[in-house]
């Protein structure tokens, strides 16, 4: 990241120009990035300081139910940060520096909460560990109280802790072994390694995940609206003031603070953090790392991984089990009935009308980010660093901003008026059942936005470890930017795109936090009708619509693995290179 | 070859982006053979309504199902370019409220004489569509664990024996939890009057502020024993169903549902003593509707019989307002349950006011 002197930015820009598909791109993801994600944020904040606004503001800094609002928020956020950091870590080291049994069952059962609903797992929970909780109430007798602190922090932790056992696994693979061979030449014991080498390198993995934990944690919403109880949190206020009262004024005072801790929490972690990577000294591992054979430390690590798994497992099996009974734990009766609501009621319109919308929205997403990490990657111009920050933001801001942000800017059409030709809508109404598509603009857009920054940090990732020679090789025989794009560089991320891909699919058929307020007549989308269904304690139905919406982010992710491809061509030079 | 694919780049901008600005009148003109319909009830009765309705005359009919509350507050979002055409149950409190915001626009069907006076709407802006009544749904284990009996007296729920194992809903989404709150006041109202005229009804027979405040006390204390306010008013029944709390506050009719449809033998229906509430589910037009003649055949058709025993085979088992609907054995009968004198216009007109005040003042407030 050189700084580049005025000249060199003129001279950067001209040959930006020079090449009009490079220029076309660059203008249309600017512009992208300025209707999509930068306009609604600006919206809301804006809201937020009319006079009643402010109004607003001094009365809930200064009442002490808000602030004690505010701190729940808060103390909720380094709690699941905390655990789900400590649990991915766990699960990390163990996967990776450790000799056990059973990986590949590990590895896979750590990345199902990412293609799982939201409170797939805190409806499940409660019918396990709740007040009638089969396990409470029904092994130990116990009328557990779930609800509150502590079933959310159990199950934010639970669904969001594959996010820190994915960053710290990249990085302890990471790792070079060398380092660690040199210390133990030196005399140092396992645990003294453990300790001052290993520990250390991954402080900042560690605190990147602690991070976006608290920030996924702080801007949940489906799990404290099943199980909060009275631990009120301020997603939960937001949704009240829009769907209640439709307050947009509260809910953008109240959105506006909740903002503050993610913004800073996503500037320290990209500022900060990641500019103090220690992970090896050539970037690439220069061995194969040993695994731990002790049994005092292989066992115990061993027993408590698998009691995570078993867990996991439980919860899952008993979201599948509910789908088939009844009532669980009411009337255990076997029955297809839930299923027959999903797939041929009233439950088909939101399963189609959301895999559609998913559909749609996951190439856009893919791609938008391999050229947003082409720009970045490759090319140096004025606001590069702005475009990459404006981009991340679409993940930093949570859901619900974006929800309520989308409802202020699109839900009438935006015009501008010029000179000659007078008054022309540039924008037509996106949200509200009688926008274009039915509302469905408004909620394909959201899902892109909430996808592209993962595509593009993963096409970044993949792009660094590129050499740029190849396309340059490629443009001093004479192709352009486009056509080096299309053959040469889209080629070889392709793992990087296949994994923005599979991420966007997900993504987009699990989140309800920033869709929940855009959802119209014509648009039924899964998560919310989950919602629906959980809220109205029907929960066999809600089950139902898990199984089969994981049912199809497992089919979508091997379709797309089939057509996308997961190899590059590019391995050789990427493990063998200098 | 670069202007060429330059050409090319720019043509496939234009044809993707021009659908998409040009504009579309096809949306502007109003659909004859469709209907988006509001529907507050429970979601299957909806469904069950809105295939009978397109059966019978063809109409391509959709609906969203949203809580009373949250319904106004969608109408109210979008009255400029409203997304639906009818507003079809849930409380007439917010019927009042949304003909008082110039929301909803008034038309007389031909059943309206058919209609008690207090299920049709001033004007004939609202006509009511079913009746039901607010009680208490227990989990009779838990209670027995508990070691209390079922509640019979709003006073009842205070017992500290109940802390965290009552649910309600939210006012502010919720029109069950706005009749529950609006019952006290009446109830309040009431007592102030017998003790000293003028002090609970003002001139024009409506609650004083003084009752309206002592119900804000009694939610305040009850809120101690509140587990969780939920967003619709009948899902507090299910958490009795499934034993994660003692006593939901909902209508008598969701309990027995509840009771048909799995959970016979473990929840019990019980009503206050001194006096419950109850709800006329009411049917509008909404103004400048999308669709207002297939709004308006909607109207005509949800008041005839035919229309109104629908229910009974989706087992809600509100009383239905067209005396010519033959009534289900199940459904509750309202001469044995102590109505109180609710007055309808009154909670309409202060339900806005209320509900704001509920969820500023009761529902963040921790409990100890």
């Amino acid at each position: 990241m050189n700084r580049l002197y005025p000249s060199r930015h003129i001279a950067e820009f001209r040959r930006i120009f020079q090449d009009p598909v490079l220029f076309i791109g660059l203008v249309l993801v600017v512009i992208f990035v300025l209707i999509a994600i930068l306009s609604p944020i600006y919206a809301m904040v804006d809201e937020s300081r009319t006079p009643d606004g402010q109004e607003l503001f001094d009365r809930y800094l200064n009442s002490p139910v808000y602030r004690t609002i505010i701190v729940n928020t808060l103390r909720m956020g380094l709690i699941v940060a905390a655990l789900g950091t400590a649990l991915g870590f766990l699960l990390a080291y163990v996967q990776v520096k450790v000799d056990v049994p059973f990986k590949r069952l590990i590895h896979i059962v750590a990345l199902i909460p990412i293609i799982s609903p939201p409170f797939a797992l805190a409806t499940a929970v409660l019918i396990l560990f709740g007040r009638n909780g089969m396990i409470t109430q029904g092994w130990f007798g116990v009328r557990y109280d779930i609800y509150g602190l502590d079933g959310l922090s159990l199950v934010l932790t639970l669904s969001y802790f594959t996010v820190a056992y994915m960053n710290l696994k990249g990085m302890l693979q990471a790792l070079d072994p060398a380092l660690d061979e040199a210390a133990t030449n030196l005399g140092a014991s396992k645990w003294r390694i453990f300790r001052t080498v290993t520990v250390p390198m991954l402080i900042p993995g560690i605190a990147g995940s602690f991070l976006l934990l608290f920030v996924e944690a702080i801007a949940d919403l489906g799990n404290p609206l099943v199980m909060g109880g009275n631990y009120e949190v301020l997603s939960t206020r937001i949704y009240v003031s829009i769907v209640g009262l439709y307050n947009t004024t509260a809910a953008a005072v109240l959105s506006v603070i909740l903002l503050v801790p993610s913004l800073l929490v996503f500037i320290v972690q990209r500022y900060w953090i990641s500019r103090t990577s220690v992970v090896s000294i050539t970037g690439k591992p220069s061995g194969v790392s040993q695994q731990i054979r002790h049994p005092l430390v292989r066992w115990p690590l061993f027993a408590v991984v698998m009691f995570v798994v078993l867990f996991i497992l439980l919860i899952y099996g008993t979201i599948f089990a509910g789908a088939f009974t009844k009532i669980l734990n009411v009337n255990n009766e076997l029955t297809l009935d839930h299923f027959d609501f999903v797939i041929n009621g009233y439950g088909s319109e939101a399963m189609k009308d959301t895999t559609q919308l998913a559909a749609i929205a996951t190439p856009l997403a893919g791609l938008l980010g391999m050229i947003i990490a082409f720009l970045v990657a490759r090319k140096t111009f004025l606001g590069r660093n702005a475009l990459d920050f404006a981009t991340m933001l679409g993940i930093a801001v949570p859901g619900t901003i974006l929800g309520i942000g989308y409802l202020l800017v699109f839900n009438q059409p935006n015009e501008i008026t010029l000179p000659l030709v007078g008054t022309i809508e540039i924008i037509p109404k996106l949200t509200g059942g009688r926008a274009i598509f039915g509302g469905a603009g408004a909620i394909v857009l959201v899902y892109v936005v909430r996808s592209v920054p993962a595509a593009l940090r993963s096409g970044v990732a993949a792009l660094s470890q590129i050499d740029p020679a190849i396309e340059e090789a490629s443009i001093s025989l004479g192709a352009d930017n486009f056509r080096t794009f299309m053959r040469i560089t889209l080629p070889l991320i392709r793992p990087a795109f296949l994994s923005g891909l599979i991420y966007a699919f997900a993504r987009s058929m699990t989140t309800i936090s920033a869709i929940i307020f855009l959802t119209t007549p014509r648009t039924k989308i899964m998560t919310h009708q989950i919602l629906n269904e959980v809220e109205n304690g029907r929960y066999g139905n809600a089950f139902a619509y898990c199984v089969i919406l994981i049912a199809i982010v497992l089919v979508a992710i091997g379709v797309l693995s089939i057509a996308v491809g997961t190899t590059s061509g590019a391995e050789r030079t990427m493990e063998g290179g200098a | 070859m670069k202007r060429l694919s330059l050409v090319v780049f720019c043509l496939m901008i234009v044809v993707a982006v021009a659908p998409v600005v040009t504009p579309a009148p096809a949306q502007v003109q109003a659909q004859e053979d469709t209907l988006t319909v509001l529907c507050t009830p429970q979601e299957d009765w909806c469904v069950a309504m809105t295939q009978a309705f397109e059966e019978e005359t063809g109409i391509e009919t959709s609906y969203v199902r949203m809580s009373s509350g949250e319904s106004l507050a969608r109408i109210r979002a979008t009255q400029d370019d409203p997304e639906f055409s009818v507003w079809w149950g849930g409380p007439a409190d917010a019927f009042i409220a949304a003909y008082e915001e110039d929301l909803i626009e008034p038309y007389e069907p031909e059943l309206a004489s058919v209609l008690a006076p207090n299920a049709v709407g001033v004007d004939h802006s609202w006509h009511g569509v079913y009746v039901g009544a607010l009680g208490f749904c227990s989990n009779i284990s838990f209670l027995e664990e508990l070691g209390i009996d079922p509640p019979t007296s709003w006073d009842d729920l205070l017992d500290p024996a109940l802390k965290s194992n009552v649910a309600m809903a939210h006012p502010a989404t919720s029109g069950t939890a706005f009749t529950a709150f609006w019952t006290i006041v009446t109830l309040k109202a009431d007592e102030f009057e017998a003790a000293e005229e003028g002090t609970g009804y003002d001139e024009d027979g409506m609650p004083t502020q003084e009752a309206i405040d002592a119900a804000f006390e009694y939610y305040s204390e009850l809120h101690q024993n509140i587990l969780q306010y939920t967003r619709s008013g009948a899902a507090p029944g299910q958490m009795a169903g499934t034993g994660e709390i003692a006593v939901a506050i909902i209508f008598s009719h969701d309990c027995v549902k509840l009771q048909v449809e799995g959970f016979e033998g473990v929840v019990v229906n019980t009503f206050p003593e001194e006096g419950t509430g109850y709800e006329i589910g009411g049917m509008a037009l909404i103004k400048n509707a999308p669709e207002p003649e297939a709004a308006k055949m909607w109207i005509e058709w949800a008041l005839s019989p035919e229309a109104q025993v629908i229910g009974q085979d989706v087992n809600s088992l509100q009383l239905p307002t067209n005396p010519d609907t033959p009534v289900s054995e199940l459904s509750v009968n309202l001469s044995e349950v102590n109505l109180v004198d609710y007055n309808f216009v009154a909670a309409g007109m202060n339900r806005v006011e209320i509900v704001e005040r509920f969820d500023a003042d009761i529902a963040p407030q921790p409990t100890e």
